[in-house]
């Protein structure tokens, strides 16, 4: 093997692959938190909150993800110096933004699912609002929830890429930084020699391996709820 | 760092127009040809798999499976810095149209798979009952009525295709994302920038959203409406 791979593959699966996968996780357990309360918000008949919620759904779901992160990375700063959030960050509070918005849609329908009955029997044995779902509706919408939560992790981190288009180091920006630094000159601390090839393409690889078992899971999980 | 806040968004409007125009004009170009693409390579590679037709099916599920368990962004990045490593160059207007086209065909091919299998076998029966061979019997049966059923779900790809193409920021591609950027970054006027992108990208997409709705009404087949 060249002299050349072992730093590089050092550096992007422990700088790069960490940060995708740092990323993906903090978005992933934030969409599922802000989302799955959401979610079971919104299917309370107060149109003030109904209206809000589905506006918060439609908008992150409808904007390019791109653009919701450079709008969380350039304009939370200016309303004040405590939003002004690093590149990692920014790049995590936008795909959380996208995914609460995927994550409430699938709750509401999968609370929505419920039959009436469950309703009645919990609020029949005493539990008020927050009990009834926290303890009866839930827990059953939640194995209607899995497939997509899956379907949510394979989307989050192939999307944690765009994280490179303000300066965080995940997986492809990585690939990006060694690409130029092997192309610069020796002078310049490289080696002159183009690797665009091997190294975009280990990052396909590595995504590949990711998430095609986890697609495949998702539609495992899917085919086994409609038995 | 201190910078008094002022929000004009007609005076932005009026001096970036035909800038921004331009930008959306490249956005529903490359979209209306990656839709037009998708739909042809989701219709042809959807029916080889949908109908097992030996080699091609396996080299679309192979297709299919390599673009949708990679990120759109690392398909970009190998076609417009990795393929000039072995000779094959193409400008950022070539990667922008192939690359979200390839891309939206991948999810396209499965929407009409679904959509084809789930045409009954007794249509598909009364045709070669009436003499049909398997050609007339897919371009009159199973095309229309599959194609119906996979509607909803390919114009969901389409959206997506059509938000993919602000993936072309990092190859310098100047649609609408881009060339609103660049103006943010000579006139800082961010919110101002972002309230036009939010309000373009919103309205191309609710509006698509709304057509599923119509088109789901107006196509239904007879049986389910």
């Amino acid at each position: 093997m060249p002299d050349w791979v072992e730093p590089v593959a050092r550096y992007m699966f422990e700088v790069g692959l960490r940060g995708t996968l740092k990323i993906a996780a903090i978005a992933v357990v934030g969409s599922t938190l802000v989302g799955v309360v959401l979610g079971t918000l919104i299917t309370i008949r107060f149109w003030p909150s109904r209206w809000l919620i589905r506006l918060y759904i439609e908008v992150w779901r409808g904007l390019p993800i791109i653009v919701t992160i450079f709008a969380v990375f350039f304009l939370l700063p200016t309303l004040g110096s405590q939003l002004d959030f690093d590149p990692f960050t920014s790049a995590a509070i936008g795909l959380t933004l996208w995914g609460s918005a995927q994550v409430a849609e699938a709750t509401r329908g999968a609370v929505a699912s419920i039959p009436h009955e469950q309703h009645e029997a919990a609020s029949a044995l005493g539990f008020g609002w927050v009990g009834r779902h926290t303890y009866v509706i839930l827990p059953q919408a939640l194995r209607r929830l899995i497939p997509p939560l899956v379907g949510l992790l394979i989307g989050v981190i192939q999307n944690s890429t765009l994280a490179l288009v303000i300066g965080a180091r995940e997986l492809l920006s990585t690939a990006q930084q060694s690409v130029d630094r092997l192309t610069a000159p020796p002078a310049f601390g490289g080696i002159g020699e183009i690797h665009a090839i091997e190294l975009y393409g280990a990052v396909a690889v590595v995504f590949f391996l990711i998430c095609f078992p986890l697609s495949r899971l998702a539609r495992f999980l899917e085919q086994r709820l409609v038995v | 760092m201190t910078l008094a806040f002022t929000y004009d968004l007609g005076s932005y409007v009026a001096e970036n127009w035909e800038f921004l125009l331009k930008g959306l004009e490249r956005t529903l170009l490359v979209s209306a040809i990656a839709i037009v693409g998708a739909f042809v390579i989701g219709a042809v590679l959807g029916a080889a798999r949908a109908h097992h037709i030996p080699v091609l099916s396996q080299l679309a599920g192979v297709y299919v499976e390599i673009f949708r368990n990679t990120p759109i962004l690392v398909q970009i990045f190998f076609l417009y810095y990795a393929l000039p490593q072995v000779g094959i160059k193409l400008d950022a207007a070539t990667v922008a149209w192939l690359s979200v086209m390839v891309w939206g065909g991948a999810y396209n091919t499965e929407n009409f798979r679904a959509g084809f299998e789930a045409v009954a076998a007794r249509f598909r029966e009364a045709a070669s009952a009436l003499g049909f061979g398997k050609l007339a019997t897919f371009l009159n049966v199973t095309l229309p009525i599959g194609g119906r059923i996979a509607l909803p779900s390919s114009i969901n790809t389409y959206i997506a295709v059509l938000k993919n193409t602000a993936l072309l920021y990092p190859i310098a591609y100047e649609e609408l994302t881009t060339s609103a950027l660049q103006i943010n970054a000579l006139t800082l006027e961010t919110w101002e920038t972002f309230t036009v992108l939010g309000v373009v990208y919103l309205t191309l997409v609710w509006s698509l959203s709304a057509a599923i709705r119509l088109v789901e009404g107006r196509l239904a087949l007879p049986e389910t409406r």
